[in-house]
């Protein structure tokens, strides 16, 4: 089944620019569940005030950063927003590094980037050269408000992008409490370990060892109970049992930007910014004009042609592919 | 010293290891909480019913599995705890592989294991692993889930790191590289010239997460009452054709010393 490009910008280093689409290169696991009552009606989340116990509009709301001595501290969105790194398209690469140097535990999340230009020629030519020095390029990019620390590599002629924990986000053993150990190991020991690791020494993987038994059993189970028609449900209109982080209070940032950026009106005569910054707050207008359309009509009964608009605003990818629905649900989730 | 998840034993072939289970990630992230705008109170979050708007309480609240794009499942509390694994204390080793078998694809969190006890028995384990270069294929459960890692030699330390499953990692042969004309040899060595002198050791302490940092002193000013300065971006250079970028890049990092 091929991936969709949900993303896409530009690699560059020096003075070279290789347009690519970012995919997924991994998929979530079959274990979320949605949350509903006993007897399978919707449930969902609402903010109430803790103080009068009033429920709470998206408008409402502000964020604020509780101190250690318990005080909170109210910050507004713009305040937020201009910490925020600049929009950006593009994939800079810092330095080419040896391949070995990087240690896993720096990876975190990998997409796969796919040649986007009319010449594949540039991407060819990276992705070969990166295999014949064997190195990995180090890079950033900006993607839905946050800025990534990422590994650039070439697979099988295939790039991908593999985002990376900054240092400051890893413990040493020396953090932990673990010290070098003094001395060597008894020879005898060592040996007998040796067989053992020698004895389970494999050439290939057995992918049974690596399938998601959590998965299979919840599957399963709900396969068995909707043969015998046992609390079968519509899907439609479920929200998420879990919450990404697990706690009401924690806020994704991309989230607090997109709420700022589809209420605010502002126009972009403020100071006297270079060319590209006005084209970029021009696009962040018209993408939360657009934002605000996609929220307020539906979509289902407006012509291809507006859509095909509407996800030129929103910047999405791929839209020239997509067919009447494809741009429905795309637009749906972008906004 | 830092307070260990849980306790085990490394199980390998017939050799069992006590180890400890050390969280090897820092959380850094800056958070914020949601207040009520008019009077700055805490806001807090209650499960409702969508349709009425009623709060229901825990354990009135149920899972539903999807098991299709219409339909879900309700799964009922004694039947999700029918389907926990058994509580075992043994993470065990199924095989060791070519660490080159498992690409950055697979790997999920990373965690230190350090010895419980006997310090002999983890060091024998540590040396002999750190004679191959191999992964091991570890399965444990803890905390009533199921876990799926690499065990591997870091320095003079085990670590072990989750894996996502085989149903998560999509194949690169998923993605279409449209065929385009063969690179032509000096387009090949000046493309390699280029990467050699912007070439250099990884060095993540160069690295900073700048956002999270101007998060922090954003707050650093407000506690403190300063006005907060905004963040400007820099211009970026125009755009120009291959060979011609190529060169002028080599040119330029030989000139500036980019690495």
């Amino acid at each position: 089944m091929p991936v969709r490009s949900f993303w896409s910008g530009t690699i560059a280093f020096g003075l070279v620019s290789i347009p690519v689409d970012l995919l997924a290169a991994t998929r979530p696991r079959q274990t979320s569940m949605k949350l509903v009552d006993a007897d399978g009606h919707a449930l969902g989340r609402r903010f109430r005030c803790a103080k009068d116990g009033k429920e709470l509009d998206q408008d409402d709301l502000v964020r604020g950063f509780e101190t250690s001595s318990g005080e909170l501290v109210p910050i507004s969105d713009e305040e937020i927003e201009a910490a925020s790194p600049e929009a950006s398209r593009d994939i800079e690469l810092h330095r080419f590094v040896p391949f070995e140097q990087i240690p896993r535990a720096f990876y975190v999340r990998s997409y796969f980037l796919a040649p986007a230009g009319r010449s594949a020629k540039a991407y060819v030519l990276l992705a070969k050269t990166m295999e014949r020095t064997q190195r990995v390029a180090i890079g950033s990019f900006v993607m839905r408000g946050e800025a990534h620390l990422v590994a650039v590599l070439s697979d099988n002629g295939v790039l991908r992008a593999t985002t990376l924990r900054y240092a400051d986000e890893l413990r040493s053993p020396k953090d932990i409490g673990l010290t070098k150990p003094k001395k060597k190991a008894a020879a005898a020991q060592v040996r007998r370990f040796t067989q053992a690791i020698e004895g389970l020494m494999r050439k290939t993987l057995d992918i049974a060892e690596l399938e998601d038994r959590q998965a299979e059993s919840l599957r399963s189970l709900a396969e068995r109970k909707r043969e015998h028609g046992k609390d079968v449900i519509a899907l439609r209109g479920l929200v998420d049992a879990e919450e990404p982080e697990g706690s009401a209070e924690i806020i994704d940032l991309t989230d607090a930007l997109r709420k700022s950026l589809s209420r605010k009106t502002r126009v972009a005569t403020q100071d006297a910014s270079a060319p590209r910054e006005q084209a970029a707050s021009v696009r962040k207008i018209g993408h939360a004009r657009a934002k605000r359309s996609a929220a307020t009509r539906d979509l289902a009964r407006t012509s291809k042609s507006e859509l095909l608009k509407l996800a030129a605003e929103l910047d999405i990818a791929g839209r020239s592919k997509m067919d009447k629905q494809a741009l429905v649900s795309a637009i749906r989730k972008a906004g | 010293m830092k307070r260990a998840l849980w306790k085990g034993r490394l199980v390998v072939a017939e050799h069992a290891v006590p180890v400890k289970l050390y969280a090897a990630v820092e959380d850094r992230k800056v958070r914020f909480r949601l207040l009520h705008a008019k009077d700055h109170a805490p806001v807090e979050q209650r499960i409702v019913r969508k349709s009425t708007g009623e709060d229901v309480a825990r354990e009135a609240r149920r899972k539903a599995y999807p098991i299709d794009r219409h339909t879900a499942v309700i799964l009922q509390p004694d039947e999700l705890a029918g389907l926990e694994p058994p509580a075992a204390r043994e993470l065990d080793v199924c095989r060791f592989v070519d660490a080159a078998l498992l690409n950055d694809q697979w790997y999920d969190r990373p965690y230190y294991l350090g010895p419980d006890g006997d310090a002999a028995r983890y060091l024998a384990l540590a040396e002999a692993l750190g004679k191959q270069h191999m992964v091991g294929i570890a399965r444990w459960v803890m905390r009533k889930k199921r876990y799926l890692g690499a065990l591997y030699l870091d320095g003079a330390h085990l670590m072990i790191s989750t894996l996502r499953r085989a149903e998560q990692v999509v194949s690169f042969s998923q993605v279409e590289i449209p065929k385009a004309q063969a690179p032509r040899p000096s387009e090949l060595e000046l493309a390699k010239q280029l990467i050699e002198s912007i070439s250099g050791d990884f060095e993540p302490q160069r690295w900073h997460d700048e956002h999270r940092e101007r998060l922090e002193a954003l707050i650093a000013a407000k506690l403190s009452g300063r006005k907060v300065v905004a963040f400007k971006p820099k211009a970026r250079a125009p755009q120009s054709g291959l060979t011609q970028a190529l060169q002028a890049s080599l040119a330029r990092a030989r000139e500036q010393d980019v690495a």
